[in-house]
């Protein structure tokens, strides 16, 4: 019996072990291996030690995009799920209306992000833009949200955090398997709302909201699309990202180089969410909340 | 029927049936011909071109088919066109831009070599030089197609409306233009420091290096007074009202958007634009002059041009018959009569030679005429230097244009890029 779960469980693992190996461990290998040469993806390799690292990690443009993606990871983690948080609590009451509001707050995820980036950029200009006739409206002469140092970072990643909708169906969802009989002995107990919610949602949902922000903040740390499509790391590199310098080396033939971006970016994000998980998992050993 | 009957009709039909039907599958060989193509959808030579294809497939039915795989973006067609080449998968036939970042696809044993058929008398039918600046290393890998010359437009009503009667010919005319320019309440130039090369910045900056340096400026990149002395100058075009506000991070469709809505009264782009601005925006049309930028140093009535696309087709070294009939499209687009329906419709100019008396468009005649007057022709900056220099221009300049940079420390950013 023992050896047949051995056969059964080895026929069910050898199509993803093949899989997992040609399309994650063959790339990962390669990229690693190549990361260590100067190669234009053309002609042959040639092997440059650790001079692509020293080159990315003594580059204050490079060290800037880490930056960046450590403030991506952390809106993600502490503002972005908080806020869906938020939202899921609220609607999780079901006050009237709430399958349309859920609905309206899932939207954007099924709109392509390109679109959404587009969209932005128009409320953003300064000359035409939206944000800036409503700004108007107040007496402000308005801004180049996209076009200045100091505000174009903060203006992408605005846009961003707003987009709740996934992470707040998530936490919804967990929600639900918590038993009323909890709520209903806390209310006898004369318990408010924002007590039920502080006492027996959150901690019955903590593990879930561990996942949602290790989830967040992985994002976070690979973020591109919007930063692409609405400044290209501009105004002089200020919202530049991991990812856009692969990108703009890839571009430039450097491949050898865009590999040891894409190691560095791989390596600085499993450090953050390992060390995030430990940080908020530590006194999580022994509960019953939902995972 | 006895059964021993029924098995030898039933091996009779099945043998006759085999070789009914293989035999016009050996007659019938249709080699299909696939071009991710990037002049499609809105760009102004798509009709003109989808045309050629439908009549090219029309005279070649039943050997060859050319399959356009409509690719709109420009920068995701050139990401495409790379980590195909990268992966070992050259399309059949493709265009490109032939930089000193591109000319990496050379050292490819996958892309067709035109050296031999151009030696057969296929390179009588190019502009004189223009072969030779598609040669490297002896190798002919992408033939000259499109030819840029990127002169400034001036919308001539805006320039009137503020009093002024003739484009500006020099720097103090031009200072003085813009202060008009302002006064009644009209941006004077476009300028953008975002896309993947902060373009129509990028062109300003090519014409008055131009201007300073002569035409033997990009012998040495970034080294001499040309450099800074035009990074000043472009940052002028940055400063006091001079462009839009949108300018730093705005893209190709701010600069060129300014100058359509007529809000903007001079802006640089190549002719393919024309086409644009004539069913976009008629009246800047008819407005439109085109002219050498003001002379800002020493040279006066230079332009820029430069070679804008190249086909190219796979080697397709081990199936012969597909790689004679790529030979045989692109025979087919640049055979003059072709290429003059598409530069008639479009606006766009070429290397081929073609009739050009066919091609009435005043604005397009404006620009042979512009070329021809020109004292001397060079390159635009991102024709010469790789393509991270070119990515880099738009920061430094946006860095620049925000007061973090001066412009020698703009020209000292794009230096150490271009000496990576």
């Amino acid at each position: 019996m023992k050896n047949k779960n051995i056969k059964m469980i080895l026929i069910f693992l050898i199509p993803v072990t093949i899989l997992y190996t040609f399309f994650f461990i063959y790339p990962l290998g390669f990229v690693l291996a190549t990361s260590m040469t100067k190669w234009n993806g053309i002609s042959a390799m040639e092997f440059v030690k650790l001079d692509n690292y020293i080159k990315l990690l003594t580059d204050e443009t490079f060290l800037l995009s880490i930056k960046n993606n450590v403030i991506w990871a952390l809106s993600g983690g502490f503002i972005q799920i908080p806020l869906a948080t938020l939202v899921a609590l609220i609607l999780a009451r079901k006050p009237r209306g709430w399958k349309t509001l859920r609905t309206i707050y899932f939207l954007p995820n099924i709109i392509s992000a390109v679109a959404i980036a587009m969209m932005w950029k128009a409320i953003y200009n300064p000359m035409y833009g939206f944000l800036n006739a409503f700004l108007g409206l107040f007496g402000s002469e308005g801004h180049n949200w996209l076009g200045e140092i100091n505000t174009a970072l903060p203006a992408i990643i605005a846009q961003a955090v707003l987009y709740i909708g996934y992470f707040m169906i998530i936490i919804l969802a967990a929600t639900t398997t918590i038993p009323k009989s909890y709520y209903e002995a806390a209310e006898i107990d004369g318990c408010s709302t924002l007590q039920q919610e502080w006492y027996i949602t959150l901690p019955m949902i903590r593990g879930i909201l561990i996942t949602t922000m290790t989830l967040a903040m992985a994002y976070g740390m690979r973020h591109f699309e919007a930063t692409f499509l609405m400044t290209n790391g501009g105004p002089a590199h200020s919202t530049s990202v991991m990812g856009l310098i692969l990108y703009h080396k890839m571009d430039a033939f450097r491949l050898g180089e865009a590999n040891a971006t894409g190691t560095i970016l791989i390596f600085l994000g499993t450090v953050v969410i390992v060390f995030i998980r430990k940080l908020l998992t530590r006194s999580d050993a022994g509960s019953d909340s939902v995972q | 029927m006895k059964k021993s009957n029924f098995l030898v009709l039933a091996l009779i039909l099945v043998i006759a049936g085999t070789v009914t039907g293989c035999k016009p599958k050996e007659e019938i060989k249709e080699v299909t011909l696939q071009w991710p193509c990037i002049w499609v959808g809105e760009d102004s030579k798509a009709e003109a071109v989808a045309a050629l294809v439908e009549q090219f497939n029309a005279d070649n039915a039943g050997s060859i088919r050319v399959e356009i795989e409509a690719q709109p973006d420009y920068d995701g067609y050139e990401q495409k066109i790379r980590t195909s080449i990268a992966a070992g998968i050259v399309p059949d036939v493709f265009t490109m831009k032939l930089n000193p970042t591109t000319k990496a696809y050379y050292e490819s044993p996958l892309l067709m070599d035109f050296s031999k058929e151009l030696d057969m008398g296929w390179s009588k039918d190019f502009n004189d030089g223009t072969v030779s600046q598609a040669t490297v290393d002896g190798m002919v890998k992408s033939l000259p197609y499109e030819v840029a010359i990127t002169p400034v437009w001036y919308n001539m009503d805006l320039l009137k409306k503020a009093g002024v009667s003739s484009y500006p010919k020099t720097y103090d005319e031009f200072l003085d233009t813009a202060a008009k320019l302002k006064a009644a309440g009209i941006i004077p130039t476009s300028q953008m420091t975002g896309g993947s090369n902060a373009w129509t910045s990028m062109l300003w900056y090519s014409h008055f290096l131009a201007s300073f340096g002569g035409k033997n400026v990009y012998d040495n990149p970034f080294e001499g007074d040309a450099y800074v002395k035009a990074a000043e100058v472009l940052l002028a075009m940055f400063s006091d009202g001079n462009t839009s506000r949108d300018a730093v991070g705005g893209d190709a469709g701010v600069s060129g958007g300014h100058y359509l809505a007529a809000e903007s009264a001079m802006f640089i782009n190549g002719p393919w634009y024309i086409g644009r601005v004539k069913g976009d925006a008629p009246d800047v049309y008819a407005a439109t002059e085109v002219g050498p930028a003001p002379a800002v140093g020493s040279n006066s009535g230079a332009m820029i041009g430069f070679l804008q696309t190249n086909f190219a087709a796979a080697a397709n070294a081990d199936d012969p018959a597909k790689a004679a009939a790529a030979v045989k499209f692109i025979k087919w687009m640049t055979k003059g009569e072709n290429v003059a329906k598409i530069s008639k419709q479009s606006g766009a100019l070429f290397a081929v030679k073609y009739d050009a008396s066919s091609i009435d468009d005043a604005l397009q005649q404006k620009f042979i005429e512009a070329s021809n007057n020109a004292s001397f022709t060079i390159s635009h900056l991102a024709g010469v230097v790789p393509a991270d220099v070119v990515s880099e221009f738009g920061q430094a300049l946006g860095k620049m244009a925000l007061g973090e940079a001066t412009p020698a420390e703009f020209v000292e950013m794009l230096k150490k890029v271009n000496n990576q």
